[in-house]
């Protein structure tokens, strides 16, 4: 078996001499007709969530991160050689366009936390002569209205992050949840020259916005970008 | 291919936060909520079978008041046809929540979360 590290059509042996993966094996290229997959000999079909483990994980795709941006494989990815090898195949065309998409740049991410609630609007003074069931329908008025509000302030904070990105964000995706305190948790893909102008623009978003919580990071592998079954 | 660097330099993500505790938190939370382990005893297959089932009830319910919202909001409905449904919807609300505190489920238990699309509810 294989321990499947990632994916790429740029990697060369000598990116990972001397690095160690999954129980300290060496991690080698594996290829599969121009695309490589960076792997490691494995002997079991299943490998355990440890620290020791993710990070070792971790550390081979820093190695090749430096180098040069691969489509990494999710940890604990394991498989035999015809299994890769028909994966590569199959799915080469959409393989090819995905390294093509990613090229040359890394994902960062941003996460902020927020304190809205829905406003508590004033009850209907209608609402006070009417039946319990009246009242309970004029109620949910008032809490679906609410709930709207706080989804177009959610949507609005996210047009805002947006906005102050935009110039050095080649793509992105962003989850939007307006009744969670975790507002907005956005993936950005960041040309790898454009990221200090990005962390720069992130900086100016903070001094802006000094309700917000935000919980920045990166450079990463572009896990986000990398799913060819979206 | 292209040639890589003779030695590259392994990239090491920051993470950047004034408020590592509440994010900290946030992580605590979700990690809490996810199953350790796939339980199958018949027990915990009822309590799933239940918990599925009033998912979809509380999603068709919430449904139903949105939608009686919008056509009390509309003037579709006349003053005693609001009162009616009004009560109609406040006793499958009061049900709901004898049904939930009957199989121990709290409001969140409810909330299929359905990824990138968001929570069911």
């Amino acid at each position: 078996m294989l321990y499947l590290y990632c994916l790429s059509d740029e990697a060369t042996a000598r990116v990972l001499d001397g690095a160690a993966g999954i129980g300290g094996v060496a991690p080698h290229l594996f290829d599969c007709a121009g695309i490589c997959a960076v792997v490691s000999e494995f002997a079991s079909a299943t490998v355990a969530v440890t620290r020791e483990n993710v990070l070792a994980h971790e550390r081979v795709l820093s190695r090749v991160l430096a180098a040069t941006t691969p489509l990494p494989f999710r940890f604990g990815t394991v498989a035999g050689e015809e299994r890769l090898e028909n994966f590569v195949s199959t799915h080469r065309a959409s393989l090819l366009s995905a390294l093509a998409r990613v090229r040359g740049a890394v994902e960062m991410s941003v996460k902020i936390i927020w304190d809205e609630e829905p406003e508590r609007a004033a009850p209907d003074s209608e609402a006070q002569e009417a039946g319990a069931g009246t009242r309970f329908l004029l109620t949910k008025r008032r809490e679906l209205l609410g709930a709207e509000r706080l989804q177009e302030r959610a949507e609005n904070l996210s047009a805002w992050l947006a906005h102050m990105l935009e110039e050095n964000v080649k793509d992105s995706l962003v989850e939007v949840r307006p009744a969670a305190s975790l507002v907005v948790s956005a993936s950005h893909l960041v040309a790898r020259e454009a990221v200090e102008s990005y962390r720069a623009r992130l900086e100016a978003a903070r001094r802006e916005r000094p309700d917000l919580r935000f919980l920045t990071s990166g450079p990463w592998p572009p896990y986000s970008f990398s799913n060819l079954f979206p | 291919m292209n040639e890589s660097p003779d030695s590259p330099v392994p990239v090491e993500p920051g993470i950047e936060t004034e408020h590592a505790e509440e994010f900290i938190e946030h992580l605590r939370r979700v990690s809490d909520s996810l199953p350790s382990h796939i339980n199958v005893d018949a027990q915990s297959v009822e309590q799933g079978l239940a918990k599925l089932v009033l998912t979809l009830i509380e999603l068709i319910r919430r449904l139903l008041e949105k939608q009686a919202v919008r056509r009390m909001e509309g003037g579709e409905l006349a003053p005693e046809q609001i009162e009616e449904l009004g009560l109609a919807l406040m006793k499958l609300e009061e049900k709901m929540a004898e049904l939930k505190e009957q199989f121990g489920l709290a409001d969140e238990d409810l909330n299929l979360d359905l990824g990138p699309i968001g929570k069911l509810i």
